[in-house]
Parts: C-alpha cells; structure tokens; sequence
C-alpha cells in the first residue's frame, strides 16, 4: 500500500458546519486551523501571459555592420545640423533660434514615429506568437494554453467596434468547461468570422481594381506602379482589420512576410487554381491581350491577398474555411468575360 | 459461430427493413442515435438534457450548428415506431426542474423522434429527424449469448460467480444448486427456486457497494412484462459434460427455456432496434466502480468489452445503408463528470479510454470513429477550492441526495457539502494493476478506509432566463453533440 500512500484521500466538509469558512477568492482568510472553502467565481481573473522568451543567436553581422553604418549616418546627420545651426546663428540671431527650433521639433517627432514603429513591431510579432500559442492549443487540447489565447484574443478585439457582441458572448463561454481546441475553435468561430467576411471583401475589391486598371491603363509603368501599391494598401488594410495596425516598418516586414509566405505556399495553391487562371487567363488573351492581363494581376493580386490574410490572422484557420482563390476571383474571369460578349 | 439458417434469415430480414427505410431517408434524412449504458450510467438525464437543449436552445457553445445560429427550431415529433414506448420526455424534465429530483431510471426500451430544421453551411434549407432509442445496457449484454449453447453459458456464468467478491453473494444461490441434479426429472418448483436465488444473486452484484456490471441475462434484473414466464425461469446448472441432456430431465427444460430466452427476447431486440442505430453513445458511469473497489472496475471492462463486440460498425456508404446498417460513430461518455473537479477530467477521460481501449482499437479498424468525452449532461455541482491547513483540495460543492452517507455522515439531502472525492491516478494503468490491491472501494474496505467517494447529488437549482426558461447546465454535452450530429448538420 506504500506506493499510493501519497494519494490524498476523499473528505467531506458541511458547509453550515461552524469550522468551515466560506470565503471568496482573493480575500484574505486569517491563517486559522479551520477549513476555507473557496468556490469557484463565475468570471475567474485570467492569468496574464508573458510573451515567449526570444532566443539569442549569436552575433548578428548584419545587423551589426547596418547598425554601426546608420549610427555613422545619425552623427553625420547631425553634425549637419549642427552646423547649418551655428551658421544660421553666425549670420543672425533669430535665424538660429529659428533652426533650432525646427530641429528640436523634427527631433521629437522622429523620436514619437520610432516610438509608434517599435510598437507596431512589437504588435506584429505579437500576433505571430498568439498564432502560434493556437495552434499548440488546438494540437494539444490544452484548456490553460486555449484560455490564455482567448483571453490575448480578446485584448486584441477590444479596439473593433464591430466585434462588441461576439466578445461579449465569448467571454461569458470563458467561464464554462470546454476543451481546449474547442475553446480556441470557438474564439474563432465568434471573433474572426465577421472579420474573415471583410477581408474577403477587401481582396477581391483590390484584384477588380488592379485587374480594371491594367485592362484600361496606357503605360506599362503606371500599371505596375497602381499594382504595388494597391498590394501595399491591400496588406496594410488587412493587418489593420485583424488588429495588427503596423506601421511603415512592420508594413514593410509584413510585405517580407507575405512575399515568403506566398513562395511556400504557391507551390500548393497551384494544384487548386493553376488550371483555372490559366483557362480564365487563355481565354480572357484570346479576346484581347490587355484584358488577359488585368485577369491575370487581379489573380495575383487576390493570391497575395490570401497570403497576407493567413500572416496577418491572430488564429491559424481551424474551424473556418480557409477562403479559397475562387472565392474571391472566381467571379473575376466571369465579369470580364461578360464584359468582352 | 458459423452462420446458421436462422442467422442467414434474421439477416436478410434486417436487409430488407434496411432497404425499405432507406427509400425514405432519401426524401427525409434521418439519423437514429442509440443511447445506452448500464443501469445508473445516465442515460435517461441525457437524453432529457439533450432534447431540453436543442428545443430550448441552450448553452451549446461548441454545438457549432446551433450556435452558429444555423439551427432555426427543433421540435418533437410523433414517436414513428408503433410498436414501441415514447421516451417520456415531459415529465422527466417536469422531475429535473420543478421537484428537482432525477427522473425515473431507464427499464425498457422506448424511443423519442426530434426534427431539426436548419439551414446548410451553403444557405439550403434542410430538416433532419433524429430518432433518440433508449434501451437499457444490460440488454446488449444478453446479445453474447446467441452465439451460446446453453452448457456454455452455465459453465461461464458460474465460473464468473466463483471469483472474487462474487463468490460471497452467491452463496445461497450456490448451496441450492449443488442439491440439484441436472439428471432429475423436470421439476418447476425447483427451475422457480433456482430463478429466484439466481436473479436475487444478481441483483446483490449490481448494488452500491459492488457496482460489478457483467450481470447476463440482462431481463432477469429488468422483467418488463415477460417476468414469471418460463423464458425467465431458468438459471445455470453445474453439468459435468457435454453431452446433449436427456428428454424429461431438468437440465433438458433450462436449455429448452435458455433457447427460449434466446429467441423470444434477444434476437427481436437485435432485429427491431439495435441492428438498425446509425450513431450510438455508451454511457458509462465510472465513478461507481471506482466507489466499489477494483474487482468492480475490472467487471466493468469486461461489460464494455462485451458490449462494443455487438457493435456493428463501419464507414457509411450507401451499399452499407442499404444491405447491412452499420454505426459509423462512437462516442464512450463517462457520465457525471460534475462529480470531479475540472483538473480531474482529463484523468477520467484517458481511464475511460483505458477500459474500452481494445474495444475502441476494433472499431476504428473497421472504419468507424471513436470518441471518449467526460461529460455531465446536468452539471449539478459547483467548484471549489478547499484549504484545510497546508493541503489545497480541488473539490465540488453540491447538495448530496438525501439518505447518502460519507465521512461519517449521513445526509438529509438539503444540506451543501463540499466534498473531495480523492485523486484519480495520472497513468490510467495504476487502476487495472493485476494485483487486486489497486486502490480500497466499499467491496472490501470500511468506509473510513476507502480511497474514492463519490457521492450521488441532488439536481441543480435552476437559474431561468427572462421568459422563465430553466436552462439546464451541463458539462461538454455540446461536445457529445457535435460528435454525434455535427456532422449531419452542415
């Protein structure tokens, strides 16, 4: 019996007995030998997670070598400044204090849009992590893991007007017993349809324009310029819509991020709508070049759309449907092809 | 067994019902759901929840069709079978949330048919039938037996009753049945006494502090209206070979009536009801067993084991729908997981896993799904934590049922208690040790001593909703229910 002799064993407590206190949780409860019963709150206060701690690599030349280069440049640019100051105030007073002014503005403001970008950074990787963290719950079935990942998700949608009656109800399913993939498959259910439906809304807005306007435009060059462009705004507006709002460098990293994303996952895709853009494109070329064209950047513009959906989502796609191409461009070839008849 | 002429004939009498309603399921789909579980598994709570659930759209957050809002109404419909009772829906719920005790146990068969209209993830409009058949566990146990001879069975049955604590409470049964001489003229006064000891042997296994579950034949311990016939007066004799016995003689009239039992009781039940389910759910209350002692978890097993061999499952297709029905899905409950803290299900689940686990293996071979839940289909405790000195216990609060005793104590049934029913082991293998020294239940040990209690609640005060609904709480029936039915809803 010595293997199991650390096995707590059953007890009963009356809670009209006078030895049991019954005490809610949090408040504090004198140290006495009597027994506290603590039930359980309907709305328990959800640990805080602490962001995953980032591994260190070694040193980073790279970064190193830009690092010690933009540093050269700050000086020299402010050595500049400097300078231009002294002359300004060598030639007239006011001039100089002027200047000075000016640079101490331009100091601060440059000082707040570092600020914002270190934040829209952080934001980013932010959401890559919650990713992450669901897809480990879903995996794992894990209940602490699934709350914290709603809990995080919540925090992320309280900014979303449009998302008030979802939270709500998601945090009132919080406190009942789920599983935890069916917790986070709920989270999604709840907060990220309606979101899914805009951003489906936005690709295929961005693939009409950019496939009407390479139809219509006479240079090549405007073309190109309105596609990366429009590709740029596209990203922007879907990391905004799932709560990333990053800003022109973690645009810029989350433009990397699609673009990788798009490599890898292009191989698949093209077993699903190779042969539907090529037909659509075919023959959309027979009729006319130019319109075969504009079918074709709006496929990849929508692709890229796709893409950037699946890096900017705070929940890999579980119990949603992973929009498809055709859904989004399928009605593409059809309009062009009812406009040409 | 071999096929035999009767099998081939009850066989192609299920094909030719199969083929007749599969005509009508294409016009109306409909899913026949098969509940059991042994008696006080919960089948009969379940099923009220269930119903209670869909009609009044409940608290069903992972039931993704009712929650997505994709199901407009459910309602009840006419029972279709005649031949079969309505599940009394109505008063059992009238017993959960008006006088708030738990429903009338499970004695028969009886069947509930449910409409669902919903629309399709595509936006179709569609209505699904779902015919709830409820029918006790222990008859499933009974079905074994077709593939018995009469010497078989005695020779199983009494060499199950010579073990363990089986033994001691079929002492009388056994005294009686060494006088009887399986050579001796028919004797009825004799196959009624030896029914009787035999039934009453039965009975005493199944009690609380036993809990054992492998108790056939399953209509000794629940009648019905055949109770006192000759097809439920017989019981197990000692024969010594196995010859063919002599016309006149006693063990000729049990055979005759075990052959009787056989074809007036377990084949139409397998014809009519349980070779027709489409999706079954096994209930299984575990915590009892657990309550016992290890012999009774170890019985248990063996019922489930017993059980999932009658199963016939597979993947749906549609020859399958038409020549041999099959169940596609599985899903093993272990019921009252309200009883547990919440840290402890996951426990209860790989346990639960652990028991059917062979059973689980076959069924997935043959294609079907499988699936373990703990659940509680009326969640009539609360959670606590309990700090008595150092110790931090996850325990429950509730109101145990009035005449229960624990710790000393007997209840009067108005009285909250927070009880801490002991630690379920980490590694599911640590219960089913050969050695029969386990864990100490009631079987064997003095109450004080045991290593589990888990004590029977009260239902749940009901909090109502603005239009006075009761809304039932549960745990993960909306789980059991995306199992079950998700799938045919989309």
């Amino acid at each position: 019996m010595s293997r199991r002799s650390d096995q707590r064993r059953p007890a009963v407590f009356r809670l009209d007995d006078p030895d049991v206190i019954v005490a809610p949780a949090g408040s504090e409860t004198p140290r006495t030998e009597r027994v506290v019963v603590t039930p359980d709150l309907d709305d328990p206060a959800l640990p805080v997670p602490l962001p995953p701690a980032r591994r260190r690599r070694g040193i980073a030349w790279g970064t190193l070598f830009w690092s010690a280069a933009g540093g050269l440049v700050s000086l020299g640019v402010g050595l500049a400044v400097t300078r231009l100051i002294e002359d300004l105030f060598a030639r007239a007073e006011w001039l100089g204090w002027t200047a000075f002014g000016l640079a101490v503005l331009a100091a601060l403001a440059l000082l707040v849009v570092t600020a914002r970008e270190v934040a829209g950074l952080a934001r980013l990787s932010t959401i890559e992590a919650l990713r992450e963290r669901a897809a480990a719950a879903v995996l794992g079935d894990d209940r602490t893991g699934a709350e914290s990942v709603a809990s995080d998700l919540l925090a992320l949608a309280r900014r979303n007007p449009h998302l008030a009656r979802p939270r709500k109800q998601l945090q009132e399913h919080l406190t009942d017993i789920i599983d935890g993939a069916d917790l986070v498959r709920l989270a999604e259910r709840e907060l990220m349809a309606p979101l899914d439906a805009e951003a489906k809304r936005l690709v295929a807005a961005a693939a009409k324009r950019v496939s009407v306007v390479t139809a219509v435009s006479p240079r090549a060059a405007v073309d190109l310029l309105f596609v990366f462009v429009t590709a740029l705004m596209l990203v922007r507006r879907l990391a905004e819509l799932y709560g990333g709002r990053p800003g022109a460098l973690g645009l810029f990293r989350l433009m990397r991020m699609v673009i990788a994303h798009l490599a890898v996952t292009g191989g698949m895709a093209a077993g699903d709508s190779l042969v539907q853009q090529v037909l659509g494109h075919g023959v959309a070329a027979k009729l006319s070049a130019r319109l075969g064209e504009g079918v074709l950047n709006g496929l990849l513009t929508a692709r890229l759309g796709l893409a950037a959906i699946d890096v900017t989502r705070p929940l890999p796609f579980d119990a949603l449907p992973r929009p498809a191409l055709t859904d989004l461009a399928g009605d593409l070839v059809r309009r062009t092809r009812d406009a040409e008849t | 067994m071999s096929p035999s002429f009767t099998d081939l004939t009850e066989e192609a009498r299920i094909a030719a019902r199969a083929l007749l309603e599969y005509g009508g399921h294409l016009v109306n789909p409909t899913v026949r759901l098969g509940v059991t579980g042994l008696a006080r598994a919960g089948k009969t709570v379940f099923i009220t929840a269930l119903v209670h659930g869909l009609v009044r759209g409940g608290r069903f957050p992972v039931f993704e069709a009712l929650a997505t809002g994709r199901v407009a109404a459910a309602r009840l419909e006419p029972q279709p079978d005649d031949a079969v009772p309505r599940f009394d829906y109505e008063s059992h719920v009238r017993a959960l949330t008006a006088e708030r005790r738990w429903p009338e146990s499970t004695r028969r068969i009886s069947e509930l048919r449910l409409q669902i209209e919903y629309q399709s993830r595509s936006g179709r409009e569609r209505t699904l039938t779902v015919d709830i058949v409820d029918y006790p566990g222990e008859w499933l146990l009974d079905l074994p037996l077709l593939g018995m001879t009469y010497a078989q069975w005695s020779a199983e049955t009494l060499r199950l009753s010579r073990n363990g604590p089986r033994a001691v409470l079929a002492r009388d049964w056994h005294a009686h049945l060494a006088m009887l001489d399986a050579e001796a003229p028919e004797d009825e006064q004799a196959a009624l006494t030896a029914a009787r000891l035999f039934t009453d042997y039965l009975r005493a296994c199944r009690g609380e502090r036993f809990a054992m579950s492998l108790l056939p034949p399953g209509r000794f311990l629940m009648p019905g209206d055949l109770e006192g016939s000759p097809a439920l007066t017989f019981a197990p004799l000692d024969l010594s070979h196995d010859a063919p016995a002599k016309r006149g003689t006693l063990a000729a009239m049990m055979e005759r009536r075990f052959e009787a039992y056989k074809d007036v009781v377990v084949r139409p039940f397998f014809r009519d009801h349980f070779s027709r389910l489409d999706r079954q759910i096994v209930l299984v209350d575990a915590l009892a067993a657990f309550n016992a002692g290890p012999a009774a978890v170890r019985d248990l097993e063996d019922a489930l084991a017993a059980i999932l061999d009658c199963f016939r499952t597979g993947r749906r297709s549609w020859l399958a729908s038409i020549i041999r029905p099959r169940i596609d899905r599985i899903l093993f409950a272990a019921t009252k997981a309200d009883h547990l803290h919440h840290t402890s299900h996951d426990r209860l689940e790989r346990i639960l896993a652990r028991m059917a686990e062979r059973a689980i293996a076959r069924a997935e071979f043959t294609g079907a799904t499988v699936d373990v839940v703990a659940m509680a289909a009326v969640r009539a405790t609360r959670e606590a934590m309990v700090r008595q000195g150092s110790e931090r216990l996850p325990s429950i609060v509730g109101v145990p049922e009035a005449g229960q005793v624990a710790g000393g104590q007997t209840f009067d049934g108005h009285t909250e208690t927070a009880i801490f029913p002991g630690d379920l082991p980490d590694d599911p293998n640590a219960l089913f040790d050969p050695d029969s020294e386990a864990f100490r239940g009631l079987a064997t040990a003095s109450p004080g001593e045991v290593d589990y209690r888990f004590l029977r609640f009260r239902p749940p005060l009901l909090e109502r909703d603005k239009a006075g609904v009761p809304a039932l709480p549960h745990i993960r029936l909306d789980r059991a229910l995306q199992f079950l039915l998700g799938d045919r809803l989309t």
